[in-house]
């Protein structure tokens, strides 16, 4: 098992997943996931925002497991502890989350961390404390997280993804029609929640953004 | 691991929207002081970090034999060194929890029946804690579980059952007669005009108890007390 930090997050980050049960209308986790990777999803993210701990470790060691079949990244949100616990790939840190420098005296040197800054510092501070990726975002507006605040667009997208090294998804409305600009805005992939999760035909509906994403970063 | 912890037998509970961390921080150690054992770092709506930060203030303001308890986020405890964790009753399970903080630290478990309870000893917990055994406003709609039930989980059993949930210092003696092995109390302290002041009623009902040893013969005595009363 190759790490997952280092050059080949690159390509893992490139459709990222994120699992909402609220917008699943009713199917579990895992076929969302299941789904979602035989469409071309690269990295699943475990959100867990309500209902018992156990509940999301039962969800958690599903997808665990799906992803290590698949070779897809598998991160936890939010809880060093949960990610810990699941042997997660990486945890995603936001910025009223455990710090940064903190988790990684957690979780060692082997996972991911994911952070996503709200402004351009504390993008160069996350990367300078350890973080191996931002998610940057809202890019566009959208419904799904309510405590998202306004859209940031793409030129701070830009902005953050010039200043750093570390590679930068998108998060935030990407739907196949602005994906594209989303990869020439610099990030090397996409993340989404209800363009997939919320679709009718998921396996389909990640093929198609998927596509977008390979073709706007040069890879067809 | 069958290593004997010590347990605390008064337990405070935070609850920043009853009195607020910078409060809390200012009263902690006089707190402690008064006799308060165990102090647990929880509440529903604040976000890790803020978590994060008062778990780490009340590290410095905590010493022992008095302890940290960090409610819920093993990641919290490990970094805030703190001497404990306290889960929900659907939370992480024990050996988890071992494995990511280490030895020597105490994990206790919520618990609401006797199931539950017997189930959580299974699994290692070093206590429970157990409620709400009346009606408090901490549980607004929530009818008090009651002294029988708070006696059934107590001796079903074998480690120390904290009682949790509308406990006045008036409650101590019936709660610790009926099997409790301590108190947990949030507004009983932190709702009172008088914190220190409530500490040192809920530490005086506490040794009270102990001071008797066989916690029967107080049951007899309450009793006694009661009739002497009526008979009044």
């Amino acid at each position: 098992m190759t790490a997952w930090r280092g050059p080949r997050l690159r390509d893992a980050l490139r459709l990222y997943v994120i699992t909402d049960r609220g917008l699943a209308r009713g199917r579990p986790e895992s076929e969302i996931a299941r789904e979602a990777i035989a469409g071309g999803a690269t990295a699943i993210q475990l959100r867990w925002k309500t209902g018992p701990l156990s509940e999301a470790l039962r969800v958690g060691r599903e997808l665990r497991e799906l992803c290590r079949q698949s070779n897809v990244l598998f991160v936890v949100n939010d809880r060093v502890d949960l990610a810990l616990v699941l042997e997660a790939d990486g945890v995603h840190l936001g910025v009223n989350d455990v710090p940064v420098a903190d988790a990684r005296q957690l979780v060692g040197q082997d996972m991911v961390i994911g952070f996503s800054p709200e402004t351009l510092e504390q993008a160069i501070d996350a990367e300078a404390a350890g973080a191996d990726y931002l998610g940057v975002g809202p890019v566009f507006p959208t419904r799904t997280k309510l405590d998202a605040g306004p859209a940031v667009g793409l030129g701070h997208l830009e902005r953050i993804a010039r200043a750093v090294r570390i590679p930068v998804v998108g998060i935030g409305g990407i739907t196949v029609d602005n994906a594209g600009a989303v990869i020439r805005a610099g990030a090397v992939g996409v993340a989404v929640i209800s363009a997939v999760v919320g679709a009718d035909d998921v396996r389909a509906a990640a093929a198609r953004l998927r596509q977008v994403v390979d073709e706007a970063a040069g890879l067809r | 691991m069958t290593t004997q912890r010590w347990v605390p037998r008064l337990h405070l509970i935070s609850e920043p929207s009853v009195c607020s961390w910078e409060r809390l921080t200012v009263l902690l150690p006089a707190l402690l002081e008064a006799g308060v054992e165990a102090i647990h770092v929880r509440s529903r709506q604040a976000p890790a970090s803020e978590l994060l930060t008062v778990a780490c203030t009340f590290r410095r303001l905590v010493a022992p034999p008095r302890i940290l308890v960090v409610n819920d986020r093993v990641d919290l405890a490990v970094l805030s060194e703190a001497d404990g964790v306290h889960l929900p009753e659907h939370g992480l399970r024990v050996a988890m929890v071992r494995r990511l903080l280490g030895g020597g630290r105490l994990v206790g478990r919520s618990v609401h029946s006797v199931e539950a309870a017997q189930e959580a000893v299974r699994e290692g917990c070093d206590y429970l804690l157990f409620g709400n055994v009346f009606e408090t406003d901490s549980k607004p709609g929530a009818p008090g579980r009651g002294l029988a039930e708070l006696r059934a989980v107590a001796g079903a059993v074998s480690v120390p059952v904290i009682a949790v949930g509308g406990i006045t210092p008036a409650r101590v003696a019936e709660v610790l007669v009926a099997g409790a092995y301590g108190v947990a109390v949030i507004r009983g302290v932190l709702g009172a005009d008088d914190p220190v002041g409530a500490v040192v009623a809920y530490r005086q009902e506490v040794d009270e108890v102990l001071r008797h040893g066989d916690p029967r013969r107080v049951e007899r005595e309450t009793r006694r007390t009661r009739w002497s009363a009526d008979a009044g």
